[in-house]
């Protein structure tokens, strides 16, 4: 495994709280410049030359520290990666200059097809070895470490063999990559499918947790749904509560990508984040 | 064991197909990941095609995504080019009925959409003529903004366009007849005008390359009409490059 440059060398993000760098808030964003700690962008939508978005993207930049988000590789495909997707992706890394990049432990096409989700991995060995091949060759031609975030389930693979934390745990092993950690997700994940959430955090490598995302979730009759439009419900600060206690301050993203509110209601939440991760700084010490 | 491979095919099949097996649990809730896909499709289709949607109204929308996307599924992992063939499809799906016009308003959202996310070169000025030499004007070539979009239909769609920007618009009588015109970026987003048809022609000419001249003589111009349209194209900031060809 190659050494990887962290993004260290960047203006690196504080172990702070950031917002999600959406449409709706670019303009009321860069008049205000609030206290975030970073902000956070979604990685396709900045794989053009021009546009609205890339001007805003660049004007934050000169403000604000950046993660770029992505989506859209499904580097835990079996068919494999889109080259020119990622060289996209790079392009994307050399104009913006993030200090984290991360993707999704995932896949999303088939035979041709992209679904355009983030569609559930069977948690096999086979599955581990794809996915931190296909991250590993990701970070080589980037020339940057990954962080690879656990996605929100509905469903779980009759085949899978390992724990999902395990699982995650074997791709860092073997990749270099780091963590990601979606509490919201977690909670999703472990309320759909009877996961014990706290055995998930316990079981994850401590070290590789380099970010952390929060999130709104809704409830459509037993199945709990991934739609980051409501605030952080208290079971979730909770767990972010218990996440942090192991992990340590780490950056920490309030995602809000539906029903988008006011920047205000944003920055408050990300506010009682900053406050969280003040405390279990007060704790360390 | 089932290798990956497969195990991502019957996933897949089963998202394509609520009858296909796959081995997983709860079942039931693969119809999470089946709406997941058709809301993100149908939401990404109606941002981009904002006045076909419009026109139509969410119901018929909602049927026009479902056959699109069963036609042409996505083939990247980024949405942006989701839409390219929405106008191809729309043609043949309405071919010769009362609403054919709508794959025309298509093709002209579509133009907006690639038009919004193209760079912005900086333009030269109208004094930019006076580097050449009289004799060297006739042999002129244009470069034209990369964002600029030329769009010709044979119904009224600039105007159809213009209409709905707001809600409850009226109808646009599709008998009033053809137009042309230019989707460019502007710092607030795309704008679109409707051009004259010689100044469309002149236009075109200079986009594929032709002299100045050439584009002179396509569009049927005389002098005072030259003059007042290459003033347009410099007030316009449309021209960001002039370079003169080589003599035949």
């Amino acid at each position: 495994m190659s050494h990887l440059d962290t993004g260290a060398n960047l203006e690196p993000i504080p172990a702070r709280a950031g917002i999600g760098f959406r449409a709706a808030h670019h303009e009321a964003l860069l008049a205000e410049l609030p206290p975030v700690g970073f902000i956070e962008a979604h990685t396709e939508n900045y794989f053009h030359e021009g546009g609205a978005a890339v001007r805003a993207l660049l004007r934050a930049r000169a403000n604000y520290a950046l993660s770029l988000h992505g989506v859209g590789l499904g580097l835990g495909s079996a068919d494999g990666v889109d080259r020119e997707h990622l060289a996209r992706v790079r392009r994307a890394v050399q104009r913006f200059e993030p200090a984290l990049i991360s993707e999704h432990a995932c896949w999303g096409h088939a035979g041709g097809e992209y679904f355009n989700d983030l569609l559930p991995l069977p948690y096999t060995e086979e599955a581990a070895r794809v996915l931190a091949r296909q991250v590993s060759e990701t970070q080589d031609f980037l020339g940057r470490q990954l962080l690879i975030e656990n996605v929100s389930a509905y469903v779980t693979f009759a085949d899978s063999q390992l724990t999902e934390w395990d699982f995650l745990g074997e791709v860092v092993a073997r990749s270099g990559c780091g963590l990601l950690l979606d509490v919201n997700n977690v909670y999703v994940s472990a309320g759909n499918l009877g996961l014990d959430a706290r055995a998930f955090i316990a079981g994850l490598p401590r070290a590789a947790v380099r970010e952390i995302h929060l999130a709104g979730h809704a409830r459509n009759g037993a199945v709990l749904i991934d739609n980051h439009g409501s605030p952080v419900c208290e079971a979730v600060w909770d767990l972010y509560c218990h996440a942090i206690a192991r992990f340590g301050p780490v950056p920490t993203l309030i995602e809000w990508d539906t029903d988008i509110p006011p920047l205000a209601t944003l920055v408050a939440e990300s506010a009682r984040a900053d406050q969280l991760l003040k405390d279990c700084r007060g704790l360390a010490a | 064991m089932a290798s990956l491979r497969e195990l991502q095919g019957a996933f897949a099949a089963a998202l394509r197909d609520p009858a296909a097996a796959c081995a997983v649990l709860p079942p039931a809730n693969m119809s999470v990941y089946r709406n997941n896909a058709s809301v993100t499709f149908r939401e990404t289709l109606a941002h981009t095609f904002p006045v076909v949607h419009r026109r139509v109204g969410d119901d018929y929308f909602r049927q026009l995504a479902v056959l699109y996307r069963a036609g042409f599924p996505s083939s990247s992992g980024d949405l942006h080019g989701f839409g390219r063939d929405f106008p191809a499809f729309l043609a043949e799906y309405l071919d010769g009925g009362d609403y054919a016009w709508l794959a025309d308003l298509a093709r002209l959202e579509w133009l907006r959409a690639e038009c919004s996310v193209e760079k912005t070169v900086s333009a030269l000025g109208a004094e930019a003529l006076g580097n050449y030499a009289s004799a060297e004007l006739e042999r002129l070539e244009f470069a034209l903004q990369p964002s600029l979009r030329l769009h010709s239909s044979s119904y009224p769609v600039f105007t159809v366009w213009q209409a709905n920007q707001s809600e409850n618009a009226s109808p646009v009588d599709q008998s009033t007849g053809n137009e042309q015109g230019m989707v460019l970026a502007r710092d607030d987003g795309p704008e679109l005008a409707s051009l004259a048809p010689r100044l469309f022609s002149f236009l075109s000419a200079l986009q594929s390359r032709a002299t100045l001249g050439d584009a002179m003589t396509t569009a049927g111009f005389g002098e005072q009409e030259l003059l007042e349209a290459l003033a347009f194209l410099f007030r316009q900031g449309m021209v960001c490059g002039l370079s003169v060809r080589a003599p035949a």
